[in-house]
């Protein structure tokens, strides 16, 4: 056996440092990340990078920040299983591996001079931040803004910070609902779908970016096409098992699409008919 | 960093795959040097009541007796640790449960039966919770090595949930049916390398079944290769018995 | 000199020589009618009458486990990526095999770019063996153009009797024939002979399927809820031994391994099979291929549609592996027979 070192392997690993964590909720995570050699990731929203924890493995993680950031990005991570559980016991100062951006993210350039309709549900809200944080930073590019946002329950909101915020800004309209409320809560109670009859939208100037668990697509967007967005003004972004990357392992493909490099942000004119998609 | 404190237990079972453990050769004394035994009655005659990191835990779970042992040895353990197809399958024991019980505390006690009690065999994870699962009946040493690593790195070990017949053909043996022999490879989960076929056996299912395996098309295919359905349904029960208890 | 001549009673001779050059892998025997691509050092130990062997020579180019990065502290980022690998000649694959492996070729040259497979790609040797019937009747090779020999090899031998005709067609090739001191020049009426048996074989090599070769993704388009599907649901047991075997198979997990000193370790890929349950499965435990059946079809769209929109090419190279080795008896040819016959009928169902 003979054996050379591949210096351009799509394999290779970025070194990185987490500058700082936060714990948003019983089982999610935020974490600030710098490339060591101050590299910037420069993503756009709705990509995901290749998360490496050397022994243990590699996880597709949606970059959560604005691209405006250039010295550093965030993720959200919620613990379920190996490599997401131990990223969790990873303290301010330790050195991870980050593959990456990869994919194709909402395409903001045709975004731009329109209004947006952005839909989360749960943990999407994760990728979704990079965009909305984008968008408010870019604020006067963009038409009207809503954002709705669901979860379970009040304790699984993320970012209670920003949400206050946007809920307080007058140059977009933001609403949220849970499907459980408890004590606290005063707020709406319902699906997500719930919300969608209530905002005041253009149709045809306005575009739908949606992320969240895959139960939830079908609905919202029979409520969309309802409202009277064209459907190729709408995006959604998948979630698939990943492994490479690269197009190559197999692992996150829909019929004859990969999610890692076609998507996970499609179109939704472009896979309304592909049962595997939804 | 502070050893681990490690004990070994055995309830119903051969102690066949301690002995695996004892024999694993230079593995088992790398490891010994990372973690502190302090009770393993096949190897030292020293008891340890005291709390414990990891518990490893030797056959399956036959009477009300050993049911309170475990819940104790579960209770003063960050991790247990099922070992062989006796304490994660239920093994070979679980064949007592083709039988009326009574019949079988007859069959082994004679007249006075009635004085020793017993019930279902159990896997020790349909008693207590259970942290990691080395399969096999015995273990195969490089997944034990594999398990034990995982639990000193504090990750889970995911026993593979696809058949034993990938392993098979990546180490490209000859197809048992296509020697006209029935073989379980199909059915059970992979994790051992195909060890039996590579040694010319067939898969005797000792790991216990894939997740969602299709029983009915394993039939047909089984009766198609003219194989009697008894001798692979008594393959099946002969570690497998105790999957219906859930 | 693009034609070459290898005397029969030559052969045993030239395969010693051509073992010493570098490691030669070629069919043996493994008994059962099966046969595998093993190393070897004389002429007597290879098996020129075969089928195709249990695992295709995608087995040297994509190893079933190979290493992607080696880290000595697993605390951090720092990881080497290299690649292993061998120099090796492979003897006596048909050309559905060396059709597979221009498939593979297509997929990890594509970008981004596997250099570990590129590396290993560039130090392999093919030489070809041409059928000149069916190997039995599983195969399917005419059906996707892969029952005559168009290029992906450096050498290329046919069986005319007492010798081979040996087309040369790298300078590799050229390489093999003057270090081995073994071929004659071809004579015009060996070439003739070359010509007669490829006629012949013309007219017993016919699609093995009643469908013309450029219907079959129209066939696919119209099949994507088609009955036959659930039919595979019943019989498939998951088992992944159908795209274990396919030469044009390469999915692939990726795994991590640490010592014992919970330091240095590896990452590596592993061959991987949609078939099997956990391939689709995410977090929350949600399967996106749960049923069997979906899985069955996911296979039969990599091979027959998938691919000619990506790299217009069939990614079957009809040698009927996938059909040999299932024991629930999937037969390719027969399932697209069924898709054939389905759509036919609901072709007819329109006109009454
Ligand atoms: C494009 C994309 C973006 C994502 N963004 C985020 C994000 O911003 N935040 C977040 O918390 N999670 C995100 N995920 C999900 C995240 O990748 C998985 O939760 C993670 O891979 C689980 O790995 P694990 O080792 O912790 O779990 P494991 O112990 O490996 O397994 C737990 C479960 O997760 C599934 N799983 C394992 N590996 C993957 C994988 N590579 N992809 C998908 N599922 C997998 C397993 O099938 C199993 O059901 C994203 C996934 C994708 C595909
Ligand atoms: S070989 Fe047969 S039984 Fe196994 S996964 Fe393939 S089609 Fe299913
Ligand atoms: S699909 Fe079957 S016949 Fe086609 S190349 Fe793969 S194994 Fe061979
Ligand atoms: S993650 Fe490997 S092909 Fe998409």
């Amino acid at each position: 056996m003979e054996k050379v070192v591949i210096i351009n392997s799509s394999y290779r690993l970025k070194k990185a440092k987490i500058l700082s964590t936060k714990k948003l909720t019983e089982k999610e995570k935020f974490f600030e990340i710098a490339l060591s050699d101050g590299e910037r990731i420069d993503h756009e929203p709705g990509q995901f990078v290749m998360i490496s924890l050397l022994g243990i493995g590699e996880v597709p993680i949606s970059v959560c920040s604005s691209p405006l950031i250039r010295d550093s990005f965030d993720i959200c991570v919620r613990a379920v299983g190996k490599v997401t559980n131990s990223l969790h016991k990873l303290k301010r100062g330790s050195e991870i591996g980050i593959r990456g951006p990869y994919g194709k993210g909402f395409p903001i350039r045709m975004l731009e001079g329109n209004d947006l309709l952005i839909i989360a549900g749960g943990l999407g809200l994760a990728p979704l931040r990079s965009l909305i944080t984008y968008v408010l930073d870019s604020r006067r590019d963009f038409g009207r803004v809503h954002i709705l946002f669901g979860c379970k329950e009040p304790k699984e909101l993320l970012f209670r910070d920003e949400l206050e915020q946007w809920s307080e800004r007058t140059d977009l309209h933001y609403a949220c609902t849970v499907d459980r409320a408890d004590a606290d809560w005063a707020g709406n109670v319902g699906v997500i779908t719930t919300l969608i009859p209530g905002v005041d939208i253009e149709p045809a100037r306005t575009f739908a970016a949606i992320v969240g668990p895959p139960v939830m697509y079908n609905f919202v967007i029979k409520e969309l096409l309802n409202k009277g967005i064209p459907e190729n003004q709408i995006y959604l972004s998948f979630e698939r098992h990943m492994k490479c990357g690269n197009g190559k392992c197999g692992r996150c493909q829909i019929q004859n699409l990969y999610c890692c490099q076609d998507g996970p942000v499609f179109n939704y004119e472009k896979i309304k008919n592909m049962s595997e998609a939804f | 960093m502070k050893k681990p404190r490690v004990a070994f237990f055995d309830f119903a079972c051969c102690e066949g795959c301690q002995l695996q453990v004892a024999n694993m050769g230079e593995a088992v004394l790398d490891i010994i040097g990372l973690i502190d035994v302090v009770e393993w009655r096949e190897v030292m005659s020293e008891k340890w009541n005291g709390k414990l990191d990891v518990a490893i835990v030797e056959g399956s779970i036959t009477d009300p007796h050993a049911v309170e042992r475990i819940k104790q040895i579960r209770k003063r353990s960050k991790i247990v640790v099922a070992l062989g197809s006796c304490a994660t399958i239920g093994g070979v024991n679980g064949m007592k449960n083709n039988y009326v019980l009574d019949e079988i505390r007859q069959y082994v006690y004679g007249n006075s039966y009635q004085f020793f009690p017993t019930e279902a065999t159990k896997a020790v994870h349909q008693v207590v919770k259970v942290d990691y699962f080395v399969n096999g009946c015995p273990v195969y040493i490089p997944e034990l090595v594999a398990v034990l690593k995982a639990v000193l790195h504090g990750i889970p070990y995911d026993v593979p949930d696809y058949p034993v017949c990938v392993e098979c053909k990546l180490n490209e043996n000859v197809c048992m049916y296509d020697r006209k022999v029935a073989c379980l490879g199909p059915v059970t989960r992979a994790g051992c390398n195909s060890w039996c076929i590579n040694n010319g056996n067939i898969c005797y299912g000792c790991r216990g079944m894939v997740s969602n395996p299709n029983e009915k098309g394993a039939q047909d295919v089984i009766a198609k290769y003219n194989i009697s359905m008894d001798l692979i349904v008594n393959k099946m029960n002969m570690y497998n018995k105790c999957r219906e208890i859930g | 000199m693009q034609y070459a001549i290898l005397r029969k009673e030559r052969f045993n001779d030239f395969i010693a020589r051509l073992s010493e050059i570098q490691k030669l892998v070629a069919p043996v025997s493994k008994g059962y009618n099966n046969f595998a691509f093993e190393e070897v050092t004389t002429g007597d130990e290879i098996a020129l009458k075969y089928i195709p062997t249990i695992l295709p020579a995608k087995k040297f180019f994509l190893p079933r486990r190979e290493t992607l990065l080696e880290f000595n502290d697993a605390k951090g980022a720092n990881a080497e990526a290299s690649v292993e690998y061998e120099p090796v000649t492979l003897f006596g694959l048909h050309t559905c095999d060396l059709s597979g492996i221009q498939c593979l070729n297509m997929v990890f040259s594509e970008r981004p770019k596997d250099y570990n497979y590129i590396t290993r790609k560039n130090k392999i040797i093919l030489i070809g063996l041409e059928c000149n019937e069916y190997c039995d009747e599983y195969a399917s090779c005419h059906l996707v153009n892969a029952s005559f020999p168009s290029g992906g090899y450096d050498l290329f031998f046919t069986d005319l009797g007492d010798y081979y005709v040996v087309h040369v067609n790298t300078p590799a090739g050229d390489e093999i024939i003057d270090k081995t001191e073994s071929f004659e020049k071809a004579e015009v009426y060996q070439m003739n002979e070359l010509k007669n048996l490829r006629d012949h074989k013309r007219k017993i090599f016919i699609n093995e399927v009643p469908i013309d070769r450029s219907r079959i993704p129209e066939l696919f388009d119209l099949s994507f809820s088609a009955r036959v599907w659930k039919e595979l649901e019943e019989r498939c047991l998951a088992c992944g031994n159908c795209t274990n075997v396919c030469p044009t198979c390469y999915c692939f997990d990726i795994i991590d391994e640490i010592g014992l000193n919970m330091k240095q370790g590896v990452r590596y890929r592993v061959w991987d099979s949609c078939q099997l349950e956990p391939f689709a499965k995410v977090a929350g435990g949600i399967n996106f291929r749960k049923e069997r059946s979906a899985r069955q079809r996911h296979r039969y769209y990599r091979k027959f549609s998938y691919p000619v929109e990506r790299f217009s090419r069939f990614f079957c190279t009809g040698c009927g592996r996938c059909t040999r080795t299932c024991m629930a008896g999937i037969s390719l040819k027969e399932t697209l027979n069924e898709l054939i016959k389905e759509s036919e009928d609901r072709v007819w169902r329109r006109w009454l």
